[in-house]
């Protein structure tokens, strides 16, 4: 029920300039507690090329922690300000080496799609598997689909830029240190290596030298053109981990955006591999999934 | 009034220098003109309409689109075409101002299907065939979701078609422009393309009309000075009622453009209407100082007697005219109403310009030259004259014959009336030839139809879209609407649901393929949200779930199409009565179009009918006598009745420009008729010898009015010329009313005066400002 509360203190900080200030204080704040614990990749920042920089950041990013639950509110706002909420539980899991990972989602809001449940498992190299149950009709379905174009659950957000896109598809070059928000960041350029196995033309990511966390993200279409705008609004210490706890996602072409918010964060609290599966589909993990 | 003329004669140079400089006042208006090709104007910014179709773009985030159909005909599934197809769709996404999420194509569209229980989520095509087995594989997968057929491919597989919606509508000739040249590059023999969508019709309106302007309406001056030089053979006489329509037509639009209004279609054809008007009041001071000026000899004394002759008709005339078109400002269209009210400013600037500007004239050329030329062309009005003679005998001798013969006529044409079809379609300005016309063909023979009606089917709370009683009926509203032969295809949230049913394999539910549960419904829209994008909804429901909207494609676009199915629809209704709460209501241009075009045939009636009242109390005022302001609106009557009448004969529907021309009818009819009796009145009074007074009129005066008639009967062929068809109309029109009018006024006229008029016309009263007899 405090998730509505959230919902709404988080709205108004969107586009104000006294929430952009405030969100700043906050996030430098924020950077201040977070910074001695990243010392050690400060100190080697020099010698870091473009392509190792966005390699540490979807570790820090994407793995952070062995395993991941957190409660998350997903407000996609139209054009005209007209919102669509969606609410759900989510848990991650690393499993393999090689960057393999399981994402368990159950969805709370809205009320006609309650009790829905979503599997991801994600594999580098390759589209991901999905299966969602769907309660009104008692039915567990795969869904295979490519990840670089479908949008996750009706959001700004492609299911690669909630999963990571692989490194190797990239050509990152680093542009240079600046400072954004007054503090500094590395800004990294990256192209496609192939045109064709990309949703845009060319990114460019200011990722912060002390926690490696990207700050904003610029996306252009192939044309050139600014199609959509990441930025970390909130940054907040967990477990010790510098972790993102509100995000937008921005499209400027269309005027849609999607701010996800994530609350009750806990990271390593040992969730096992069997939650993964369809047998949890149909029946929740009442143990995670309040 | 009169003192202005002698103050031109005197001070020519002057009068000159004034009128030139005004000119160039209003021609440094021109560079400041906007064109408006967007038919929607049509309505007033606050028309309830509009503003509810204004409510459903932003809703349901509809923007303009260009369509772009490929043809092979061998079949576009072969590598070869469908690696082409590849090719320019790429081409096109990287255009400026395509929104390129939006674009609906082979490789940006997604096919959800279903394979051995697993939901596939893919472009349509991922990638371009390699094998003639791919090409099947993905011909094999479109044909399989019924919501592409007729919509991205044709049923006999030979066209495929692009929807390209772009940022803003004034970016789409640009647009279409480079997509016909990516598109000419890549397509090989036996291949061809069509590209069509109303946004390209309208730029490509905007741009033939500045054609019409720049170019059919100078040929127009030049071919009535031809006619003109013709009749007269006086190139210095004829340089001044030239200028003079040129001037009115300047004056009047740099009056509108400077007004900051912008250029119409309609518009666009105020240069076309002043000119015969402008030409018409020099054609009878030119006819008249050509007539007696050979026995006169003396440029000031004639023009005094011709100025004198006629001041009155000429005010009369111009006064009628400008109400005729001023009467158009009761529209309830705006382009209509700005039309009406700077055609009427430009006939009085016409007028001004003959009593000032071309006395002025005359009197620069010198004597020795007009002696030299005018004096000696007497003899080749000598056949003119035999003829009207004859006529004005005739008519005269045999008026009972005449009348009987114009109450049947009339009948025939009020019979006509009654058949004439109201119908318009602005695709069908263009020529039937016309590559948009062509476009608009091919595209309504292979697809669910190009022109496109909204249905919106409103709540009054949130989330009521998703109540299975409402998806039921906006399904039932469908399956009715695609029965009739003039609907191509809809398409509705409820396809979207059916289709999510389909490929999860649960369509074998009884009672039909709307799910009977809310929750259902809801997550039928969720998963189809999770595997598209954020806004592919959108065009069928709106964020709340509060409105949705039925996307009707029709084959035809003519107003009569859309209003018998509306006129269906409302009868579905009726009969089957919606959920409670739920409104539906129609939008969308097709409808936009119908509105307006009612709104325009009813304006235009209370326009013509307004105005002709306000003709018949002027007509009183100067002919003083009510019989005889009766008889001087025959000819207008007749010209009116007949010329529509023939249309209902010829099955020509009755749309804007025909509808437009009724006002022009109002002020070029009565011209004549207004010359013809007060000229024959002014003459009766003087001898009170009937026929002698209809010898008379039958000289100089028909002489004038036949001139005039010649003149715009054959000055406006070259509109025949026109791309657009408003422009040919009007043109033809013009020929139907001026030679029905004549005919009346040479024929009717006389006969009607000569039985019954001239007893109106009191003789005992003193004529004031005698006329000089020197005829």
């Amino acid at each position: 029920m405090n998730t509505h509360k959230r919902m709404k203190t988080a709205r108004p900080a969107e586009s104000s300039a006294a929430g952009r200030i405030r969100r700043g204080l906050f996030l430098a704040t924020a950077l201040v507690m977070i910074v001695p614990l990243s010392r050690p990749g400060a100190i080697a920042q020099d010698r870091l090329s473009g392509g190792e920089i966005v390699k540490k950041s979807h570790e820090r990013f994407y793995y952070a922690g062995n395993d991941i639950r957190a409660k998350v509110t997903m407000n996609l706002i139209s054009k005209s300000g007209k919102e669509r909420t969606r609410e759900l539980t989510m848990l991650r899991l690393n499993t393999g080496e090689g960057g393999e990972q399981k994402y368990y989602m159950y969805f709370h809001r809205p009320a006609d799609v309650r009790e829905i449940t979503f599997m991801v498992w994600k594999y580098p190299g390759k589209n991901d598997d999905r299966w969602i149950f769907m309660p009104a009709i008692k039915l567990v379905r795969r869904i295979a689909a490519d990840d670089r174009n479908s949008s996750f659950v009706g959001s700004d957000f492609t299911y690669e830029e909630i999963s990571g896109r692989e490194v190797s598809e990239d050509t990152h070059t680093l542009k240079g240190t600046e400072a954004l928000n007054g503090h500094p960041a590395y800004r990294v350029e990256s192209v496609p290596v192939d045109e064709k196995g990309a949703a845009y033309g060319r990114k460019i990511s200011w990722i912060d030298t002390a926690t490696f966390l990207p700050m904003k993200e610029e996306y252009y279409d192939k044309r050139g053109s600014l199609m959509k705008v990441f930025t970390a609004d909130s940054i907040e210490a967990v477990q010790g981990k510098a972790t993102i706890t509100r995000r937008t996602m921005a499209n400027v072409q269309n005027g849609h955006r999607t701010v996800v918010t994530f609350a009750e964060v806990q990271y390593n609290i040992g969730l096992k591999e069997d939650i993964f599966s369809e047998r949890y589909l149909r029946t929740a993990p009442r143990e995670w999934v309040r | 009034m009169k003192k202005i003329t002698h103050f031109s004669m005197d001070h020519p140079v002057l009068a000159i220098a004034i009128t030139l400089l005004i000119t160039l006042l209003f021609l440094f208006q021109f560079p400041k003109a906007r064109i408006d090709t967007d038919p929607e104007n049509m309505l007033e910014a606050d028309q309830p309409e509009r503003v509810f179709y204004d409510q459903v773009k932003t809703d349901f985030g509809i923007r303009d689109m260009i369509v772009l159909g490929i043809t092979d005909e061998g079949g576009i599934f072969r590598v070869e075409t469908l690696k082409r197809i590849a090719r320019i769709t790429d081409e096109i996404l990287k255009l400026d101002g395509v929104v390129v999420e939006d674009v609906i194509s082979f490789s940006t569209t997604d096919n959800v299907t279903s394979e051995d229980g697993v939901l596939r989520v893919n472009r349509i095509m991922e990638s371009p065939p390699e094998t003639e087995r791919d090409a099947e594989i993905i011909r094999a997968g479109i044909y399989d979701n019924p919501l592409f057929v007729e919509k991205i491919v044709s049923k006999d597989g030979r066209t495929a078609a692009l929807y390209i919606p772009i940022e803003r509508k004034d970016m789409s000739y640009r647009i279409s422009g480079e997509i016909d040249s990516l598109v000419r590059k890549e397509l090989g023999k036996g291949q061809t393309y069509h590209i069509a969508g109303l946004p390209v019709a309208e730029d490509t309106f905007g741009v033939e009309m500045f054609f019409q302007m720049g170019i059919l309406a100078p040929l127009t001056g030049f071919v009535i000075f031809l006619l003109m030089f013709l009749l007269f053979r006086k190139g210095s006489l004829l340089i001044s009622p030239m200028l003079t329509a040129m001037f009115s037509v300047v004056w009047g639009m740099g009056a509108l453009i400077g007004a900051g209004f912008t250029v119409h279609i309609m518009s666009s054809m105020i240069p076309i209407f002043l000119m015969p008007i402008a030409v018409l009041d020099s054609v009878h001071i030119l006819s008249e100082f050509h007539d007696r000026y050979p026995t006169n000899r003396d440029r000031k004394r004639t023009l005094l007697a011709v100025y004198d002759e006629l001041y009155t008709p000429m005010l009369y005339t111009s006064l009628t005219s400008a109400v005729g078109f001023a009467s158009l400002a009761l529209a309830d269209i705006p382009p209509v109403r700005v039309f009406g009210i700077f055609v009427a400013f430009g006939i009085l600037v016409a007028w001004l310009l003959t009593m000032t500007f071309v006395p002025a004239s005359i009197m620069l050329i010198r004597e020795e030259k007009l002696i030299a030329r005018v004096a000696t062309g007497l003899r080749k009005t000598g056949r003119l004259n035999g003829v009207l003679a004859r006529l004005g005998e005739f008519s005269f001798a045999r008026r009972r014959t005449v009348i009987t013969g114009a109450i049947f006529l009339l009948a025939a044409g009020v019979w006509g009336l009654t058949r004439i079809v109201v119908n318009d379609n602005p695709v069908k300005w263009f020529n039937e030839n016309h590559k948009i016309r062509i476009a608009d063909r091919v595209m309504n023979e292979n697809f669910g139809g190009t022109y496109m009606a909204y249905l919106t089917v409103e709540g009054s709370e949130n989330e009521v879209i998703k109540r299975p009683e409402v998806m039921a009926y906006i399904d039932s509203l469908q399956e009715y609407l695609e029965a009739m032969d003039v609907v191509g295809k809809t398409s509705s949230v409820a396809d979207i649901v059916g289709r999510v049913g389909h490929v999860l394999d649960v369509d074998e539910r009884p009672g039909g393929r709307v799910p009977e549960t809310r929750e259902e419904i809801g997550q039928y829209l969720f998963l189809f949200l999770m595997s598209g994008d954020p806004d592919d909804l959108d065009n069928v429901v709106d964020y709340d779930y509060r409105k949705a909207n039925i996307w009707v494609q029709m084959k035809r676009g003519d107003n009569r199409d859309m209003e018998s199915v509306e006129r269906s629809v409302h009868e579905f209704t009726r009969v089957n009565p919606a959920p409670g709460g739920i409104d539906i209501r129609w939008s969308g241009l097709t409808h936009i179009n119908r509105v307006w075009q009612e709104l325009m045939v009813k304006g235009m009636m209370r326009a013509v009918l307004g105005g002709f009242a306000v003709v018949f109390v002027l007509m009183m005022i100067l002919l003083r006598s009510p019989v005889l302001a009766l008889i001087s609106m025959m000819p207008l009557t007749f010209a009116i009745v007949l010329s529509y009448g023939l249309l209902g004969f010829i099955g020509k529907d009755y749309d804007m420009p025909v509808a437009v021309c009724s006002a022009l009818a109002l002020g070029l009819s009565i011209d004549f008729a207004i010359h013809f009796i007060q000229r024959f009145r002014r003459k009766f009074m003087e001898t009170g010898d009937l026929a002698a007074t209809n010898g008379y009129v039958f000289r100089e005066p028909a002489r004038a009015i036949t001139r005039n008639a010649f003149v715009i009967i054959f000055g406006f062929l070259p509109l025949m010329l026109a791309d657009l068809t408003p422009y040919v109309t009007v043109g033809a029109f013009f020929a139907m009313l001026m030679a029905f009018s004549t005919l009346t006024t040479l024929m009717l006229l006389p006969a009607l005066i000569g039985s019954v008029g001239f007893r109106f016309i009191r003789t005992d009263r003193h004529v004031q400002g005698n006329t000089v007899n020197d005829s």
